[in-house]
């Protein structure tokens, strides 16, 4: 499965939409997921991405391809630096 | 002073012995209780793993999205909310909603998302608390929640004042409506206390029942000799509230008239209760009501089961009541329910409402063995039923010392 489709699957999940509402293009405020949503929506990224976010979310993140990148960003700077990942910093989470 | 009056025209519960009053009454009356073995999380480490549990399931009322905005103490309140308005057969969007308001006592707020987020921050040792943390957690969030459900612009207010919160929300509701601000009020009372951390502090303070070994239901004895403390329960209650001729104008049912309140502080100690100050708040009621002692026809006491709580109060009662309170019925349902804290005022009084209108006296239960310091009738072991009640009274007494007294009375009241 790749990012998109993990990241649409949450959203579907989290956010009650449907797979049509979810599309790469859709902006996230008319998804119903606002600012405090979107720093909840990264605690569930990095479980399912095994991602570790050092920051909060940049916030220039509008649609849901905007989030996709950001996640595939991540994904490449962590495989650069193993052992910065975040299995081992969320342990028991 | 003016001469507006209140009419209770929507009772709702989410209790530990029903959702609806119905359920709520039909177990009441057959002496059920709600106090169970408890299966939460850590419970192996606490001393006392009993509790009245709500059995409420959030994911039967709301979403995903709505669930995260919404600690367990907002959902019960919500739904209990829906009850009394529906039951009021009240249509808020019609209202005046300037002149509708909000009135919820709570003791601890989100309590559950206060405990989950220090267990992430001191246990997980981790930095991902919740967003929602603060917002699920507040203490007036259940009350903000049933205002942005209905849009209800006037006063939205929480009271906190420990165990009489939810009494002392519909008092201060009903003097609102008396005094002109607002026609409408939604109030009650709403708690979810059943958490580890929470039972653990309630148990430090060395106020909570034994387990019955062979009956944990039967753990909470109030004004027996054999009592060994409170036992926790959740839930919320809700009335909603109206000023007589609103009420009357829409054709709508009235249950009955709240017509006493009254309040006092004992200042003696943090915990201590004193006979004046409970003799006095039920002085204040009788007093707002315009009654005679003589004209209550049932006490819902406080009845907590703690060994000061239950003495002081007979006390009391005898000291407002004389040579009558031997023959005034006063029972303690926390037998069955269990102590909801900042909804226990609240859950009381409307069923000590459901009541009256149902001519039931509901028990006391697990009093087989009376205390020779409690020697009133507490209508041990069995509900009396036909009963004609015309005024009843609703004790609550609080940590802190706010003592807060209801009356609510059949006249008037129609079907």
């Amino acid at each position: 499965m790749n990012t998109l489709e993990t990241l649409q699957d949450i959203l579907i999940e989290e956010f009650n939409l449907t797979r049509e509402r979810v599309a790469p293009d859709a902006e996230l405020a008319a998804l119903g997921v606002d600012s405090l949503d979107l720093l909840e929506l990264m605690f569930k990224i990095e479980d399912r991405y095994k991602l570790a976010i050092r920051d909060d979310a940049p916030n220039d993140l509008t649609t849901v391809r905007d989030v996709v990148r950001f996640i595939d960003r991540l994904l490449a700077a962590q495989q650069k630096a193993p052992g910065s990942g975040g299995a081992d910093r969320h342990a028991s989470s | 002073m003016s001469t507006r009056r209140v009419a209770v025209t929507g009772l709702g519960v989410v209790a530990p012995l029903g959702h609806s009053i119905e359920e709520l009454c039909a177990n009441l009356a057959a002496g059920r209780s709600g106090i169970r073995k408890l299966d939460i999380p850590l419970w192996e480490a606490l001393r006392s793993p009993i509790g009245a549990s709500a059995g409420f399931r959030g994911d039967a009322h709301f979403d995903a999205p709505r669930l995260r905005m919404l600690d367990r103490v907002s959902q019960m309140a919500l739904v209990a909310a829906a009850q009394a308005v529906a039951d009021a057969n009240l249509d808020l969007g019609i209202e005046d909603r300037d002149r509708c308001g909000v009135s919820v006592g709570s003791g601890m707020g989100g309590a559950e998302s206060t405990d989950e987020g220090y267990h992430i921050i001191y246990a997980e040792r981790s930095d991902r608390v919740k967003p929602y943390t603060v917002l699920t957690s507040m203490t007036n969030a259940a009350a903000s929640w049933i205002g942005i459900e209905y849009g209800i612009t006037g006063p939205n207010l929480t009271y906190s004042t420990a165990c009489s919160s939810g009494a002392v929300a519909v008092g201060e509701a009903a003097r609102r409506i008396k005094s002109g601000d607002v026609d409408v009020m939604l109030a009650g009372g709403a708690e979810a206390p059943l958490t580890f951390g929470v039972l653990r502090a309630w148990e430090a303070m060395r106020t909570i029942a034994s387990p019955d070994p062979q009956d944990p239901s039967a753990s909470c004895r109030p004004f027996a000799r054999n009592r060994t403390g409170l036992v926790l329960g959740e839930g919320a209650a809700f009335v909603a509230l109206e000023e007589w001729d609103h009420a009357t104008a829409r054709g709508a049912r009235i249950h009955a008239e709240l017509t006493g309140y009254g309040l006092t502080t004992d200042t003696a100690h943090i915990t201590r209760p004193t006979v004046a100050g409970q003799a006095g708040a039920m002085r204040a009621a009788l007093r707002s009501a315009g009654l005679d002692h003589g004209a209550v026809d049932y006490v819902n006491a406080h009845g907590t089961a703690t060994l000061q709580n239950d003495a002081v109060e007979t006390a009391a009662i005898k000291e407002v009541f004389g040579a009558r309170a031997y023959a005034l019925p006063v029972s303690s349902t926390k037998s069955m329910h269990g102590h909801l804290l900042g909804a226990a005022g609240a859950l009381e009084f409307v069923i000590a409402v459901a009541s009256m209108e149902r001519g039931i006296v509901p028990p006391t239960m697990h009093l087989d063995l009376p205390d020779p310091a409690c020697d009133l009738d507490y209508v041990p072991e069995r509900a009396r039923t036909g009963v004609n009640l015309s005024a009843v009274m609703s004790n609550s007494f609080a940590f802190g010392g706010t003592n807060a007294v209801l009356i609510a009375e059949a006249r008037g009241a129609r079907r």
